[in-house]
Protein backbone atom coordinates (compact mmCIF):
# COMPACT_ATOMS: atom_id res chain seq x y z
CA UNK A 1 0.00 0.00 0.00
CA UNK A 2 2.85 2.47 1.31
CA UNK A 3 4.99 1.57 -2.34
CA UNK A 4 1.43 1.76 -4.33
CA UNK A 5 1.15 5.40 -2.33
CA UNK A 6 4.86 6.59 -2.95
CA UNK A 7 4.51 5.38 -7.04
CA UNK A 8 1.02 7.65 -7.86
CA UNK A 9 3.00 10.50 -5.42
CA UNK A 10 5.96 10.33 -7.79
CA UNK A 11 3.34 9.29 -10.85
CA UNK A 12 1.50 12.88 -10.77
CA UNK A 13 4.54 14.85 -9.52
CA UNK A 14 6.86 13.69 -13.05
CA UNK A 15 3.51 13.59 -14.58
CA UNK A 16 3.06 17.42 -13.95
CA UNK A 17 1.61 19.62 -16.58
CA UNK A 18 4.15 20.63 -19.44
CA UNK A 19 1.37 23.56 -20.22
CA UNK A 20 1.69 24.54 -16.42
CA UNK A 21 5.28 24.85 -16.46
CA UNK A 22 5.49 27.17 -19.58
CA UNK A 23 2.15 28.92 -18.41
CA UNK A 24 3.97 29.72 -15.17
CA UNK A 25 6.93 30.91 -17.58
CA UNK A 26 5.14 32.56 -20.27
CA UNK A 27 2.54 35.55 -19.15
CA UNK A 28 0.47 35.36 -22.97
CA UNK A 29 -0.85 31.79 -21.63
CA UNK A 30 -2.16 32.89 -18.31
CA UNK A 31 -2.79 36.86 -19.89
CA UNK A 32 -5.07 36.40 -22.60
CA UNK A 33 -6.54 32.18 -22.22
CA UNK A 34 -9.13 31.81 -19.79
CA UNK A 35 -8.98 29.24 -16.66
CA UNK A 36 -11.29 26.45 -18.05
CA UNK A 37 -9.48 27.13 -21.55
CA UNK A 38 -6.21 26.24 -19.78
CA UNK A 39 -7.45 23.36 -18.05
CA UNK A 40 -8.68 21.69 -20.96
CA UNK A 41 -5.19 22.32 -22.86
CA UNK A 42 -3.16 21.35 -19.99
CA UNK A 43 -4.92 18.12 -20.11
CA UNK A 44 -5.13 17.33 -23.67
CA UNK A 45 -0.91 17.78 -23.34
CA UNK A 46 -0.71 15.77 -20.29
CA UNK A 47 -3.08 13.28 -22.51
CA UNK A 48 -1.00 13.39 -25.09
CA UNK A 49 2.82 13.41 -23.10
CA UNK A 50 1.40 9.80 -21.62
CA UNK A 51 0.65 8.45 -24.91
CA UNK A 52 4.45 9.53 -26.03
CA UNK A 53 3.29 12.49 -28.46
CA UNK A 54 6.06 15.30 -28.44
CA UNK A 55 4.28 18.13 -27.05
CA UNK A 56 6.31 20.86 -28.31
CA UNK A 57 4.50 21.35 -31.64
CA UNK A 58 1.16 21.34 -29.53
CA UNK A 59 2.15 24.21 -27.08
CA UNK A 60 3.67 25.72 -31.02
CA UNK A 61 -0.16 25.51 -31.81
CA UNK A 62 -1.29 26.92 -29.22
CA UNK A 63 1.12 30.08 -29.54
CA UNK A 64 -0.12 30.21 -33.02
CA UNK A 65 -3.99 30.56 -32.10
CA UNK A 66 -2.98 33.34 -29.70
CA UNK A 67 -1.14 35.30 -32.12
CA UNK A 68 -3.71 35.38 -35.04
CA UNK A 69 -6.29 36.45 -32.66
CA UNK A 70 -8.18 32.77 -32.11
CA UNK A 71 -10.38 32.66 -29.35
CA UNK A 72 -9.82 29.89 -26.47
CA UNK A 73 -12.41 26.91 -27.48
CA UNK A 74 -10.86 27.66 -31.13
CA UNK A 75 -7.21 26.81 -29.57
CA UNK A 76 -8.71 23.59 -27.34
CA UNK A 77 -9.80 22.38 -30.79
CA UNK A 78 -7.06 23.00 -33.01
CA UNK A 79 -4.53 21.20 -30.36
CA UNK A 80 -7.19 18.47 -30.01
CA UNK A 81 -7.33 17.79 -33.65
CA UNK A 82 -3.32 18.34 -33.58
CA UNK A 83 -3.32 15.98 -30.74
CA UNK A 84 -4.80 12.96 -32.49
CA UNK A 85 -3.15 13.92 -35.80
CA UNK A 86 -0.27 13.04 -34.53
CA UNK A 87 -1.39 10.22 -32.28
CA UNK A 88 -2.16 8.16 -36.08
CA UNK A 89 1.08 9.67 -36.97
CA UNK A 90 2.99 7.97 -34.15
CA UNK A 91 0.98 4.90 -34.67
CA UNK A 92 1.97 4.07 -37.96
CA UNK A 93 5.47 5.74 -37.93
CA UNK A 94 6.69 3.94 -35.01
CA UNK A 95 8.74 5.22 -32.75
CA UNK A 96 11.36 6.03 -34.42
CA UNK A 97 9.97 8.64 -36.12
CA UNK A 98 11.39 12.41 -35.39
CA UNK A 99 9.50 14.96 -33.75
CA UNK A 100 9.62 16.83 -36.98
CA UNK A 101 8.44 13.62 -38.64
CA UNK A 102 5.84 13.88 -36.87
CA UNK A 103 4.81 17.09 -36.90
CA UNK A 104 4.37 17.02 -41.01
CA UNK A 105 2.79 13.90 -41.22
CA UNK A 106 0.30 15.15 -39.08
CA UNK A 107 -0.02 17.95 -41.61
CA UNK A 108 -0.31 15.72 -44.25
CA UNK A 109 -3.17 13.32 -42.17
CA UNK A 110 -5.05 16.74 -41.26
CA UNK A 111 -4.83 17.69 -45.11
CA UNK A 112 -6.40 14.03 -46.10
CA UNK A 113 -4.14 11.74 -46.60
CA UNK A 114 -5.00 8.59 -44.72
CA UNK A 115 -1.87 7.48 -42.15
CA UNK A 116 -1.21 4.55 -42.85
CA UNK A 117 -0.11 5.69 -46.13
CA UNK A 118 2.62 7.35 -44.59
CA UNK A 119 3.78 4.45 -42.78
CA UNK A 120 3.82 2.14 -46.27
CA UNK A 121 6.52 5.38 -46.95
CA UNK A 122 8.11 5.34 -43.66
CA UNK A 123 8.89 1.51 -44.60
CA UNK A 124 9.84 1.94 -48.14
CA UNK A 125 12.36 4.51 -47.52
CA UNK A 126 13.83 3.17 -44.22
CA UNK A 127 15.18 4.43 -40.80
CA UNK A 128 17.69 6.83 -41.89
CA UNK A 129 15.79 8.87 -44.50
CA UNK A 130 14.21 12.09 -43.01
CA UNK A 131 10.41 11.89 -44.55
CA UNK A 132 9.71 15.52 -42.81
CA UNK A 133 9.95 17.26 -46.59
CA UNK A 134 8.48 14.98 -48.19
CA UNK A 135 5.16 14.71 -45.68
CA UNK A 136 5.34 18.94 -45.85
CA UNK A 137 5.72 18.85 -50.01
CA UNK A 138 2.19 16.26 -49.84
CA UNK A 139 0.16 18.38 -47.34
CA UNK A 140 0.99 21.22 -49.56
CA UNK A 141 0.21 19.89 -53.17
CA UNK A 142 -3.03 18.26 -51.39
CA UNK A 143 -3.79 21.43 -50.15
CA UNK A 144 -3.39 23.06 -53.64
CA UNK A 145 -6.02 20.66 -55.19
CA UNK A 146 -3.92 18.04 -56.14
CA UNK A 147 -6.36 14.53 -55.09
CA UNK A 148 -4.79 12.61 -52.39
CA UNK A 149 -4.11 9.56 -54.04
CA UNK A 150 -2.46 11.39 -57.07
CA UNK A 151 -0.44 13.61 -54.41
CA UNK A 152 0.47 10.12 -52.38
CA UNK A 153 1.87 8.45 -55.73
CA UNK A 154 3.81 11.16 -56.98
CA UNK A 155 5.69 11.54 -53.34
CA UNK A 156 5.99 7.94 -53.13
CA UNK A 157 7.44 7.24 -56.55
CA UNK A 158 9.73 10.39 -55.29
CA UNK A 159 11.11 8.89 -52.14
CA UNK A 160 11.01 5.10 -53.76
CA UNK A 161 13.30 6.34 -56.42
CA UNK A 162 15.78 8.03 -54.50
CA UNK A 163 14.96 11.57 -54.92
CA UNK A 164 16.55 13.70 -52.71
CA UNK A 165 15.26 16.93 -50.53
CA UNK A 166 16.26 19.40 -52.95
CA UNK A 167 14.57 17.51 -55.71
CA UNK A 168 11.31 17.14 -53.71
CA UNK A 169 11.50 20.97 -53.02
CA UNK A 170 12.02 21.53 -56.95
CA UNK A 171 9.00 19.35 -57.26
CA UNK A 172 6.92 21.23 -55.34
CA UNK A 173 7.81 24.49 -56.59
CA UNK A 174 6.97 22.72 -60.35
CA UNK A 175 3.76 21.47 -59.16
CA UNK A 176 2.60 24.92 -57.61
CA UNK A 177 3.66 27.10 -60.52
CA UNK A 178 2.10 24.42 -63.29
CA UNK A 179 -1.44 24.55 -60.76
CA UNK A 180 -0.91 28.68 -60.45
CA UNK A 181 -0.70 28.76 -64.55
CA UNK A 182 -3.54 27.04 -64.86
CA UNK A 183 -3.00 23.51 -64.87
CA UNK A 184 -5.08 20.78 -64.02
CA UNK A 185 -3.39 19.84 -60.10
CA UNK A 186 -3.01 16.00 -60.35
CA UNK A 187 -1.71 15.52 -64.30
CA UNK A 188 0.35 18.82 -62.51
CA UNK A 189 1.75 16.72 -60.13
CA UNK A 190 1.82 13.48 -61.89
CA UNK A 191 3.83 14.86 -64.70
CA UNK A 192 6.73 16.49 -62.72
CA UNK A 193 6.64 13.39 -60.97
CA UNK A 194 8.11 11.42 -63.80
CA UNK A 195 10.41 14.62 -64.91
CA UNK A 196 11.38 14.35 -60.79
CA UNK A 197 12.72 10.72 -60.95
CA UNK A 198 15.87 10.29 -61.01
CA UNK A 199 17.17 7.29 -62.90
CA UNK A 200 19.62 4.67 -60.88
CA UNK A 201 23.18 5.32 -61.38
CA UNK A 202 24.80 4.02 -64.18
CA UNK A 203 27.85 2.78 -62.60
CA UNK A 204 25.20 0.60 -60.21
CA UNK A 205 23.83 -0.90 -63.95
CA UNK A 206 27.26 -1.74 -64.74
CA UNK A 207 28.02 -3.96 -61.66
CA UNK A 208 25.32 -6.11 -62.39
CA UNK A 209 25.94 -6.92 -65.77
CA UNK B 1 1.20 -5.62 -29.94
CA UNK B 2 0.05 -2.23 -30.83
CA UNK B 3 0.29 -1.03 -34.71
CA UNK B 4 3.12 1.53 -33.97
CA UNK B 5 5.65 -1.59 -32.03
CA UNK B 6 4.88 -3.78 -35.07
CA UNK B 7 5.87 -1.13 -37.88
CA UNK B 8 8.79 -0.10 -35.55
CA UNK B 9 10.08 -3.54 -35.24
CA UNK B 10 9.40 -4.25 -38.95
CA UNK B 11 11.66 -0.82 -39.67
CA UNK B 12 14.06 -2.02 -37.24
CA UNK B 13 14.53 -5.65 -38.86
CA UNK B 14 14.40 -3.86 -42.27
CA UNK B 15 17.35 -1.56 -41.16
CA UNK B 16 19.41 -4.24 -39.22
CA UNK B 17 19.19 -6.81 -42.66
CA UNK B 18 21.36 -3.90 -44.60
CA UNK B 19 24.93 -4.31 -45.00
CA UNK B 20 26.82 -2.24 -42.90
CA UNK B 21 30.59 -1.09 -43.75
CA UNK B 22 33.06 -0.06 -40.90
CA UNK B 23 36.32 1.31 -41.48
CA UNK B 24 39.13 -0.08 -40.44
CA UNK B 25 39.58 2.07 -36.81
CA UNK B 26 36.24 0.92 -35.86
CA UNK B 27 37.10 -1.68 -33.05
CA UNK B 28 39.34 1.47 -31.84
CA UNK B 29 37.45 3.83 -31.68
CA UNK B 30 34.35 1.14 -30.05
CA UNK B 31 36.46 0.58 -27.37
CA UNK B 32 37.90 4.16 -26.99
CA UNK B 33 34.06 4.74 -26.12
CA UNK B 34 33.25 1.44 -23.89
CA UNK B 35 36.17 2.64 -21.29
CA UNK B 36 34.78 6.15 -21.73
CA UNK B 37 31.40 4.90 -20.41
CA UNK B 38 32.74 2.28 -17.61
CA UNK B 39 35.32 4.86 -16.35
CA UNK B 40 32.36 7.94 -16.18
CA UNK B 41 29.74 5.04 -13.91
CA UNK B 42 32.79 4.97 -11.77
CA UNK B 43 32.87 8.80 -10.86
CA UNK B 44 28.89 8.63 -10.70
CA UNK B 45 29.27 8.21 -7.11
CA UNK B 46 25.55 9.15 -5.25
CA UNK B 47 23.28 8.41 -8.52
CA UNK B 48 25.06 5.46 -9.33
CA UNK B 49 24.30 4.70 -5.65
CA UNK B 50 20.77 5.56 -5.74
CA UNK B 51 19.67 3.88 -9.38
CA UNK B 52 21.37 0.72 -7.75
CA UNK B 53 19.25 0.92 -4.44
CA UNK B 54 16.02 -1.13 -4.91
CA UNK B 55 13.75 -0.92 -2.32
CA UNK B 56 13.87 3.18 -2.27
CA UNK B 57 10.26 3.16 -3.06
CA UNK B 58 9.13 1.17 -0.18
CA UNK B 59 10.30 4.12 2.26
CA UNK B 60 7.49 7.10 2.20
CA UNK B 61 10.54 9.08 2.98
CA UNK B 62 12.82 8.19 0.27
CA UNK B 63 10.03 8.19 -1.84
CA UNK B 64 9.49 11.64 -1.14
CA UNK B 65 13.07 13.04 -1.30
CA UNK B 66 13.40 10.92 -4.53
CA UNK B 67 9.91 12.52 -6.01
CA UNK B 68 11.21 16.04 -5.05
CA UNK B 69 14.75 15.65 -6.63
CA UNK B 70 12.83 14.60 -9.38
CA UNK B 71 10.65 17.37 -9.76
CA UNK B 72 13.60 19.37 -9.36
CA UNK B 73 15.48 18.33 -12.34
CA UNK B 74 12.31 17.65 -14.45
CA UNK B 75 11.54 21.57 -13.73
CA UNK B 76 15.14 22.60 -14.80
CA UNK B 77 14.23 20.73 -17.76
CA UNK B 78 11.45 22.31 -18.65
CA UNK B 79 12.79 25.15 -18.09
CA UNK B 80 15.83 25.00 -20.01
CA UNK B 81 13.08 23.54 -22.91
CA UNK B 82 10.98 26.43 -22.16
CA UNK B 83 10.24 28.13 -26.29
CA UNK B 84 10.42 31.36 -24.77
CA UNK B 85 13.92 30.58 -23.88
CA UNK B 86 15.93 28.02 -25.98
CA UNK B 87 14.46 25.78 -28.94
CA UNK B 88 14.61 22.48 -28.30
CA UNK B 89 15.93 21.88 -32.15
CA UNK B 90 19.40 21.59 -33.22
CA UNK B 91 21.87 24.26 -34.49
CA UNK B 92 19.92 27.60 -35.79
CA UNK B 93 21.03 28.61 -39.21
CA UNK B 94 20.25 31.95 -40.58
CA UNK B 95 16.97 32.23 -43.28
CA UNK B 96 16.53 34.65 -45.84
CA UNK B 97 12.37 35.39 -45.44
CA UNK B 98 11.13 37.68 -48.09
CA UNK B 99 7.90 39.30 -48.99
CA UNK B 100 7.08 41.74 -51.73
CA UNK B 101 4.67 44.32 -50.63
CA UNK B 102 4.97 47.75 -52.27
CA UNK B 103 2.01 49.37 -50.32
CA UNK B 104 2.87 47.52 -46.91
CA UNK B 105 4.33 49.74 -44.08
CA UNK B 106 5.48 47.17 -41.66
CA UNK B 107 6.00 43.94 -42.23
CA UNK B 108 7.05 40.72 -39.54
CA UNK B 109 7.69 37.14 -39.92
CA UNK B 110 5.97 35.32 -36.98
CA UNK B 111 6.26 31.55 -36.50
CA UNK B 112 7.17 28.30 -34.06
CA UNK B 113 10.76 29.59 -34.69
CA UNK B 114 10.05 32.97 -32.44
CA UNK B 115 7.32 31.40 -30.53
CA UNK B 116 4.65 33.44 -32.69
CA UNK B 117 5.97 36.91 -31.17
CA UNK B 118 4.45 39.39 -33.03
CA UNK B 119 7.12 41.99 -33.02
CA UNK B 120 10.66 39.58 -32.78
CA UNK B 121 11.41 39.95 -36.64
CA UNK B 122 10.56 42.68 -38.61
CA UNK B 123 11.30 42.67 -42.04
CA UNK B 124 13.58 45.84 -43.74
CA UNK B 125 12.50 47.00 -47.06
CA UNK B 126 16.19 48.62 -47.56
CA UNK B 127 15.01 50.65 -50.78
CA UNK B 128 12.23 51.20 -50.00
CA UNK B 129 10.99 49.69 -52.96
CA UNK B 130 8.72 47.18 -51.61
CA UNK B 131 10.93 44.27 -51.10
CA UNK B 132 11.06 43.24 -47.60
CA UNK B 133 12.91 41.27 -45.94
CA UNK B 134 15.38 40.08 -42.64
CA UNK B 135 18.23 37.07 -42.28
CA UNK B 136 16.68 34.77 -38.56
CA UNK B 137 18.32 32.77 -37.07
CA UNK B 138 16.17 29.13 -37.49
CA UNK B 139 16.67 25.72 -35.89
CA UNK B 140 16.88 22.82 -38.11
CA UNK B 141 13.10 20.86 -38.07
CA UNK B 142 9.72 21.83 -39.87
CA UNK B 143 8.36 25.21 -38.81
CA UNK B 144 5.01 27.10 -39.31
CA UNK B 145 5.18 30.48 -40.08
CA UNK B 146 3.35 33.43 -41.43
CA UNK B 147 3.85 37.52 -42.08
CA UNK B 148 1.86 39.81 -40.95
CA UNK B 149 1.73 42.95 -42.93
CA UNK B 150 0.98 45.96 -41.19
CA UNK B 151 0.62 44.35 -37.72
CA UNK B 152 -3.33 43.22 -39.07
CA UNK B 153 -3.07 40.90 -42.55
CA UNK B 154 -1.77 37.53 -41.99
CA UNK B 155 -0.32 36.83 -45.75
CA UNK B 156 1.48 33.00 -46.35
CA UNK B 157 5.04 33.21 -48.21
CA UNK B 158 4.27 32.73 -51.99
CA UNK B 159 7.80 30.68 -52.10
CA UNK B 160 7.44 28.17 -49.76
CA UNK B 161 4.71 25.57 -49.00
CA UNK B 162 1.83 25.34 -47.46
CA UNK B 163 0.85 24.53 -44.02
CA UNK B 164 -2.36 22.35 -44.74
CA UNK B 165 -3.56 22.84 -41.22
CA UNK B 166 -4.82 26.61 -41.16
CA UNK B 167 -6.59 25.91 -38.25
CA UNK B 168 -7.36 29.38 -37.34
CA UNK B 169 -8.74 30.77 -40.75
CA UNK B 170 -5.57 32.77 -41.52
CA UNK B 171 -2.78 31.42 -44.55
CA UNK B 172 0.45 30.11 -43.25
CA UNK B 173 3.61 28.18 -44.55
CA UNK B 174 5.48 25.13 -43.54
CA UNK B 175 9.48 25.73 -43.29
CA UNK B 176 11.74 22.57 -43.15
CA UNK B 177 15.56 23.67 -41.92
CA UNK B 178 17.61 20.32 -42.36
CA UNK B 179 20.73 19.69 -40.47
CA UNK B 180 22.00 18.14 -44.42
CA UNK B 181 21.51 21.29 -45.44
CA UNK B 182 24.07 23.49 -43.70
Amino acid sequence: MRMRTARSLLAVLLVGSAFRSTEAQDPRLSNRLDAPTRKALSAIVDSARAQGIPVEPLMEKVYQGLAMGADGSRIVVAVRSLTFEMGNAHRVLGAVATTDELKAAASAVHAGVPAVELGKMKKQSGLRRSLTLPFTVLADIVSRGVPVAAATNAIKSLVGAGAKDKDISDFQRNVSVDIEKGAQPAAAAETRAKGAVVPPPKAENREHE
Amino acid sequence: MPDWGRNTLELMVQELQRPVRVDDSFDRRVMVRVRRIYAERRHRGIVGWLAAAANVTRRPAWAAALAAGVVAVVSLSVLKKSPSTVPANGQAIPVQFVLVAPDAHSVAVVGDFNNWGLNDTALVAENHDGVWSVSAPVHTGVHRYAFLVNGKQWVADPTAPRAADDDFGQPSSALVVEASTQ
